[in-house]
Order: C-alpha cells, then sequence, then structure tokens
C-alpha cells in the first residue's frame, strides 16, 4: 500500500457521504491492498453477523421499528413491551446439517436473538401492531395524541 | 476491480449464504428480507448461477434514530462445476430466505460396489 497516497487522502475535507460509504472505502482500501484476492467469496469475514440489523424511524404520528429477521417463523417470534423499552426475541431456523449432509460455508448465524430498543417517551404503548412478511418485522407504535405535531393559537396581549 | 458491492453505479447487497452439501445434493440458502417471488431472478449461464433479488418494501419516511438496516437490491453470484446438473436446480423463497436444492449428476455421485 502507498503511504504517501493514504496520508494526503486523509488530509481532503470529509464530503457529504452517508455511513456506507465509510464501509465501502474501507472495503475497496483492503481490496487494492490484497488485490487479486476474490473477496466476494470471502464475505463472511466482513460481514460479521451481529444480530439483527433494525431500522427504528419517527414520524409525526408513530415510531415504526423495522427488523430484518429472514428464517424466522410468526411462532418463534416474541414481542413485549414494558415500560418504554421494546423488545423482540425470538429464534432463527434454518435447514440443518445431519449425519449426511455436511455445513459447507456459513456467512449467518442461527438461534436465538433478542434486541431491546429504548422508546421515545412519546409513545402510546398501548397502540401496537406487529407484522411479519417476507422476513421483515414491522411494529407500529403509534404516539400519544398531546405529543403528535400540532399548532397552538397564542393570543397575544 | 469489479466487485459484488459497487457493480457500475448501482450499489448492490450480497446476501448471507449458508451452503451445506451431502452426496446427492447440494443446498444453498441466501437471506434476502424483503424480497418476494416477483422481485426474484435466478439464472444459469454457462457455469455460473446468478441470483438477483429487489426487495419490495419501501424505505420508511421519517426520522430514523437508528439506521442498521441496508435497503440496496441483493446480488449474488455462484461458480457450479461440472458435478451439477443445470436442469436439476430448484428454488423456493420463505420468510425471506431463498433454499436452491443443486442435484449432483449421477455419474458424479460415489458408487458403492459389492464385493461377492
Amino acid at each position: 500500500m502507498d503511504l504517501a497516497n493514504l496520508v494526503s487522502r486523509r488530509r481532503e475535507p470529509p464530503a457529504a457521504r452517508d455511513l456506507w460509504d465509510a464501509f465501502d472505502d474501507l472495503r475497496s482500501e483492503f481490496e487494492r491492498s490484497f488485490g487479486g484476492l476474490e473477496l466476494s467469496n470471502v464475505a463472511g469475514l466482513l460481514d460479521w453477523p451481529a444480530g439483527p440489523a433494525i431500522d427504528l424511524v419517527e414520524s409525526d404520528e408513530e415510531i415504526l421499528l423495522l427488523a430484518d429477521l429472514p428464517g424466522v417463523r410468526k411462532d418463534d417470534l416474541q414481542v413485549s413491551i414494558q415500560g418504554n423499552i421494546l423488545t423482540v426475541k425470538g429464534e432463527k431456523k434454518l435447514e440443518e446439517p445431519s449425519k449426511s449432509r455436511k455445513v459447507v460455508r456459513t456467512e449467518t448465524w442461527v438461534g436465538s436473538f433478542s434486541r431491546t430498543v429504548n422508546l421515545p417517551p412519546s409513545v402510546n404503548t398501548d397502540k401496537v401492531e406487529a407484522q411479519l412478511r417476507d422476513g421483515i418485522l414491522r411494529i407500529r407504535v403509534a404516539k400519544r395524541e398531546e405529543s403528535q405535531r400540532r399548532t397552538v393559537q397564542v393570543s397575544v396581549k | 476491480m469489479e466487485n459484488s458491492i459497487t457493480r457500475g453505479e448501482r450499489r448492490t447487497l450480497v446476501p448471507s449464504v449458508r451452503i451445506m452439501e451431502d452426496e446427492t445434493e447440494v443446498l444453498a440458502q441466501l437471506e434476502m428480507p424483503g424480497v418476494t417471488n416477483e422481485g426474484l431472478e435466478i439464472k444459469i449461464d454457462g457455469s455460473t448461477l446468478t441470483i438477483d433479488g429487489r426487495r419490495t418494501d419501501a424505505i420508511p419516511e421519517g426520522k430514523f434514530l437508528i439506521r442498521e438496516r441496508r435497503h440496496e437490491e441483493y446480488h449474488k453470484a455462484f461458480t457450479i462445476d461440472d458435478s451439477i446438473d443445470h436442469d436439476g436446480v430448484s428454488a423456493n423463497l420463505a420468510d425471506g430466505v431463498l433454499t436452491l436444492r443443486l442435484k449432483v449428476k449421477e455419474a458424479a455421485k460415489p458408487r458403492k460396489i459389492s464385493v461377492s
């Protein structure tokens, strides 16, 4: 690797970019350094599985939690709310190896998982809906009405 | 060098895979949450098996308090060798997991020879 090149690049001002660009940079730097090595064939090395990835999105009316849960069935999933803490627990099952069927490559994880998320205090935990479809869990938690965006008219004296 | 993350201008996501095999078949399971049958394309061209998956779920609107999920389309290519029967590939998509079964050719299976 060219050290001078690395140093000079570091001085450049950071451009507007998203978080994933940083990972792509890291990956391309890695690939440059280990030129010729087929990285796509060792994807598991860089994509270390750390449990389900989630998004938590706040809109005016609700809080939406999205979790990628491929291989998880409805019956193996538990969603609970205590106070403002939302917990998603479950078990991911894939086809199992056997005495004659050997695992030759694995980049994924199986077994039980648990993810806990602190919801904003504005939520109304009595109004919760959860849906699991195509490997994605969607949980909608309504916001309390008084916390939804509203306009208050203030009279000026 | 082309890599599987940045293919031209389009950024794609490599699905995590688990591969198992026995004497009769190779079983590959790819995690592709958000993909349905309509958004899935599986092709065999020569010795290359390609899987493309288009997500059907939209990026939610609002303020992201946590953002860990990637939302690109999935792309994966496998090289399959001569021991695989190209006509014996079956696919099933359920719960965001694509299961591919690739049959091993009869000629490539181990044979038992009985001793009389």
